[in-house]
């Protein structure tokens, strides 16, 4: 009895300092700029999301140490979300609620859920989504990112395979080439370059095969690994993210599968080698802006603040996703500082004044000029494919699908 | 046919660490009555301690044999404050403090560990499949299996010829005649929720050992519940062969269904398949059938 | 629980009084008072925020009615409901979007709350599909049949097939002003809020009166000793069926009426957690009891509001504690639930009769 009634006191206690917490919690509202961050720490793509979260938050230290936006600060407003679709609609109305200007989402299935909504509301929408569904300003004017998306970097790696690696396989010339796909269908990221890969491999004349579905929470991928040997694939398109890609991987290899594989941009970093060891070798990716420390222009910063503001974390432990999340919030400070200039710091005006005045825009950190204009958000139409060897990564080609295909490019590629 | 045979063998393999979880699910419920819904989180918390003893140094035999003491001590600890209280309340109120229970434990977990994939580095097993003919089969398969094997032996070896083993196999049958003898009850429930967390803890260092822990070798556990239902819950043969047949079901319908349902049966199939079970057998195999006519 | 004691003094001299929905005076003015809160005090007062948790309330309590009915009164447990909520959902959510209305009726603000009719029925349908089960399995099985109800549903065909339908991807977006019931556009919490507190108590009232007529005498025998029931002539199948549903069709009203609210609607919205939740509601709230229903919404949304308020100031001190929040929300909810089971089995309804009945037998309540 004596137990019971201690622990019921102590819950008491508790709770009745969780309400006085709660309401003296103040509100504070700055009087900066507000922008909203979504970013995923906790749940399926936390592996890449975590490395990208702290990028976000050192690039926005960055932008207010160089002077802000003509001046002012910016106040980031960061949330996990734990790519749950519900939290993130939450999170967008209270972003509203703070008055942000702009929001620096993550994943594709909340991105576009939310399109519709943010082109109502004017919000431009930097995502961590390269989603080609996102490119076509008739459908969705204010979802803007600064890289080439998954539809155009699947075309070029498959295109990179077909140009460099089928040309040496034993069987080149008597057969065409077997390609299958192995991601989570259910996830709106996974499948969003699908039809435009098989597209492109119809165009180069390869055999389709069956898709493979593998959860982005996945350690055991026996059975889709087996289904993939019963087809007897050459290339294997692998749409998750770096925990399932190396686990399909391992079982690739302890299974004798004997494919190449090409990976989306997510799943390609550098913690795929450590997870997968020997069974990453030769694996093939795009990358669509240079790794964390190489020998590019606006790197040294990068690694200075995230030595900065998380010495914690050694530089060797850090990923291309940081690189990523510089090159989006460089983006948008060059809108927000041209629509600033222009007059106005609204949603319309950072979309019209500024992010499609650029042309070639050269953000550093080794991703190609980003160009936006009225009818076409996509950035470029080159895309560099590198492939492991002995653990580190290796330019194998750079794909120019702009210039080898200049009216699909033009006229049908867009928006898929 | 290779595919076919392939999938059985795999299957055979998981089976085996099913087979493991799921003793230790139908140790509870004989012992003590209480159908325990947090068997995922026992697998989840018994796999990253080991994982934190080998990210620690510790030799890998060493360091599961270390998570086994943390089981144990879990498992009296869980069994002495929560469920104690719940003798005698009805099932529904134990049922929902095991779901309340497991959540605790999923976020306990979540919290210290967070939810990527880790990897047992270096690995234990090492990549390289064996080859039985036409055969591919992973090491680290294999190896889980015979280690499941050798548990399973263990345990059933424990039930019968040892003074304690024996004596929860009294209180499972008939607790007031054990309880007249001077075997005490708390003893036995405690030991079977230690030996769960035991068994539970050893299953899931063998999954994660397959390729990597994350929280879905939670989910895993679940899985142990289609596989109890198939085999009786009441019974421990039941269970290891519950837990085989899952196994391979689930391989099974992974390999030959995938391409008629998109979306991968893989997860929800042993789900369905008990459902269709339960309406024509619903004691399962060899559980104890409670005849009542109505 | 049984019925409340009448205050000292207050008696009644016809069926008609004794039937009474509101048996003394002071009765009628304490609901009197609570219309005029609900109605008008409340959106007055709070603002988005506060109206925002209102809304969640209101859909807490229209899933956790559904489950109260099934566990609390009629003795099915089931575990997979929110299964039903996403049922609803989906049905609405594709009438509304896919579903080539005449013009008239989009015109007259109708499309949505047919379709809100509709995905009741059609939950109820789905639910008594799952149901059938009860039929031959009782007890623990059952709750494995309700769970596999929600994989099935929820992680299988929802996911893979009902979300490809029409757009590609995961999440249906729906975009603010697509909604209409009659002249108004639901777009804000507001108008949310005051869908939410129609539909709700309609709901209320309905299964209250179900549960004052033969139908719920039926399910109280059932739940209490099924065979005699049985014995007695009761033909339990129809019951339990009748009683899966009524709880998929609140089930489905809740889901249609939770869009409104939503700007997309994607499946990771019914996870197997949120059938959990309802069922902690209903157990923290008290299992046989309307007011348990409320009681347990109320308190469990309010705490989980309560910790993230408390835990926002924190965060500045320590970041990780923000980064982790959603674990220490599960973490906290397995706790809750394990305490007040342990504790308080009875739950938040039964001191609420305790207390009531105090007051009603002043000065002689021993």
């Amino acid at each position: 009895m004596n137990f019971k009634k201690i622990v019921f006191r102590s819950c008491v206690l508790l709770f009745s300092v969780l309400l006085v917490g709660g309401f003296a919690s103040a509100a504070g509202a700055a009087a900066t700029i507000n922008v909203g961050a979504l970013y995923d720490m906790t749940g399926a793509t936390s592996d890449v999301g975590r490395d990208y979260a702290l990028g976000i938050a050192e690039a926005m230290h960055y932008v207010n140490d160089t002077g802000g936006i003509n001046g002012k600060q910016i106040k980031l407003h960061q949330f996990d979300y734990g790519y749950r679709v519900p939290e993130a609609l939450t999170k967008y109305k209270l972003f509203q609620r703070l008055g942000c200007v702009a929001v620096l989402g993550w994943g594709t299935g909340d991105t576009e859920a939310l399109s519709p909504t943010v082109t109502k509301d004017k919000m431009p929408y930097v995502s961590a989504s390269y989603s080609g569904h996102l490119t076509d300003p008739k459908k969705t004017p204010y979802n803007l990112f600064f890289a080439t998306d998954y539809s155009t970097n699947a075309r070029a790696a498959i295109t990179a395979w077909f140009d460099k690696k089928w040309p040496k396989h034993k069987d080149y010339g008597k057969r065409k080439p077997r390609f299958a796909s192995s991601y989570m269908f259910a996830s709106p990221y996974a499948s969003a370059p699908i039809k435009a890969i098989k597209d492109q491999a119809t165009i180069l004349g390869f055999d389709i095969g069956p898709d493979q579905d593998v959860s982005l929470f996945a350690i055991d991928t026996k059975s889709q690994n087996l289904a993939l040997k019963d087809f007897k694939a050459d290339l294997v398109w692998h749409g998750n993210t770096t925990m399932s890609v190396s686990a399909t991987l391992r079982d690739a290899y302890s299974l004798d599968l004997g494919a190449d594989h090409i990976i989306n941009n997510w799943g390609y970093d550098e913690n795929l080698p450590r997870m997968a060891a020997k069974a990453a070798e030769g694996a093939m990716g795009s990358a669509i802006c240079a790794f964390f420390g190489e020998k590019v222009p606006g790197m040294d910063k990068v690694v200075a603040y995230a030595k900065k503001y998380n010495p914690g974390i050694p530089a060797n432990k850090r990923l291309i996703r940081t690189v990523q999340a510089w090159a989006d919030v460089l983006i948008l400070r060059e809108a927000m500082i041209r629509a600033d200039k222009a007059g106005k710091l609204d949603g319309e005006s950072i979309l019209k004044l500024g992010f499609e005045t650029m042309k070639n825009f050269d953000i550093g950190l080794g991703a190609p000029p980003v160009t936006f204009t009225a009818t076409d958000h996509r950035v470029a139409g080159a895309v560099q494919v590198y492939e492991i060897k002995d653990g580190k990564f290796q330019l194998v080609e750079k794909v120019d699908l702009k210039g080898r295909w200049p009216e699909k490019w033009a006229n049908e590629w867009i928006g898929w | 046919m290779e595919l076919f045979f392939m999938t059985i063998t795999t299957g055979v393999m998981v089976g085996g660490i099913y087979a493991l979880i799921a003793l230790g699910w139908v140790l509870i419920y004989k012992c003590s009555g209480v159908l325990n819904l947090a068997m995922g989180e026992l697998t989840l918390i018994g796999a990253y301690a080991s994982l934190a003893f080998y990210s620690m140094g510790i030799p890998f035999i060493p360091a599961l044999l270390l998570s086994l003491v943390v089981g144990f001590i879990l498992g009296i600890l869980t069994e002495r404050i929560f469920l104690d209280k719940l003798i005698g309340e009805p099932v529904l109120t134990v049922i929902m403090v095991t779901v309340g229970l497991s959540f605790f434990f999923k976020g306990i977990v979540e919290l210290i560990w967070s939810t990527d994939t880790r990897v047992f580095e270096p690995p234990v097993f090492p990549l390289e499949p064996f080859r039985f003919g036409p055969i591919v089969v992973g090491q680290v398969y294999l190896w889980s299996f015979v280690a499941a094997m050798i548990l399973l032996v263990i345990f059933v070896c424990f039930f019968k010829y040892t003074r304690w083993g024996l004596a929860m196999q009294a209180t499972a049958d008939d607790e007031m005649a054990a309880l007249s003898i001077g075997i005490s009850a708390r003893f036995v429930y405690a030991a079977a929720w230690a030996i769960a967390f035991m068994a539970a803890g050893v299953g899931g260092t063998l999954l994660g050992n397959i390729n990597g822990l994350n929280i879905s070798v939670g989910y895993m556990g679940l899985l142990v519940l289609p596989a109890v239902v198939l085999g009786g819950l009441n019974s421990v043969p039941g269970a290891i062969v519950g837990g085989i047949a899952i196994g391979v079901m689930q391989n099974l319908c992974g390999a030959y269904l995938d391409q008629y349902f998109p979306g991968g049966v893989k997860e929800i199939a042993p789900f369905a398949f008990m459902a269709i079970f339960l309406l024509f057998k619903p004691y399962g195999l060899w559980g104890w059938e409670r005849i009542e006519r109505v | 629980m049984s019925t409340t004691f009448l205050p000292c003094g207050v008696y009644h001299e016809n069926y008609k009084q004794d039937h009474a929905w509101w048996q003394t005076n002071f009765i009628k003015s304490k609901m009197f008072l609570l219309f005029i809160s609900l109605f008008f005090i409340i959106p007055w007062v709070s603002d988005t925020y506060w109206l925002s948790v209102c809304n969640q309330i209101g859909y807490t309590v229209l899933g956790a009615l559904g489950v109260q009915l099934l566990i609390g009164f009629c003795g099915q447990v089931t575990l997979g409901h929110a299964a039903f909520l996403a049922v609803g959902a989906y049905v609405s959510t594709l009438l509304v979007l896919e579903f080539p209305w005449p013009a008239l009726l989009v015109e007259w603000g109708l499309a949505y709350p047919i379709s809100i009719f509709i995905s009741a029925i059609a939950a109820g349908f789905w639910c008594v599909l799952f149901g059938l089960p009860s039929a031959r399995v009782k007890g623990f099985y059952l709750i494995l049949t309700t769970m596999a109800a929600q994989f099935i549903t929820v992680d299988f065909v929802i996911t893979q097939y009902v979300s490809q339908i029409g757009g590609r991807g995961q999440a249906f977006s729906l975009p603010p002003g697509t909604i209409k019931v009659g002249p108004w556009v639901i777009d804000s919490d507001i108008k949310v809020y005051y869908m939410m507190i129609v539909l709700v108590i309609l709901c209320v009232v309905g299964v209250v009166n179900l549960l004052r007529s033969r139908v719920g005498r039926a399910w109280v025998a059932i739940r209490d000793n099924d065979i005699s029931a049985e014995v007695m002539g009761i033909n339990i199948i129809k019951y339990k069926l009748l009683a899966f549903f009524v709880a998929g069709c609140i089930g489905g009203i809740a889901g249609a009426v939770w869009i409104s609210n939503l700007s997309a609607i994607s499946p990771e919205h019914f996870p197997w957690f949120w059938s959990l939740w309802l069922v902690g509601v209903v157990l923290i709230g008290g299992a046989g009891s309307i007011h348990g229903t409320i009681f347990g919404s109320i308190f469990m949304v309010v705490v989980m509001e309560l910790l993230q308020m408390a835990v926002m100031p924190l965060a500045d001190t320590y970041p990780k504690l923000l980064l982790d929040f959603l674990f220490i929300k599960e973490s906290a909810f397995g706790l809750a639930i394990c305490l007040f089971l342990i504790f308080e089995p009875n739950g938040l309804a039964y001191r609420w009769w305790q207390a009531k009945n105090y007051f009603n037998l002043w000065p002689f309540s021993y």
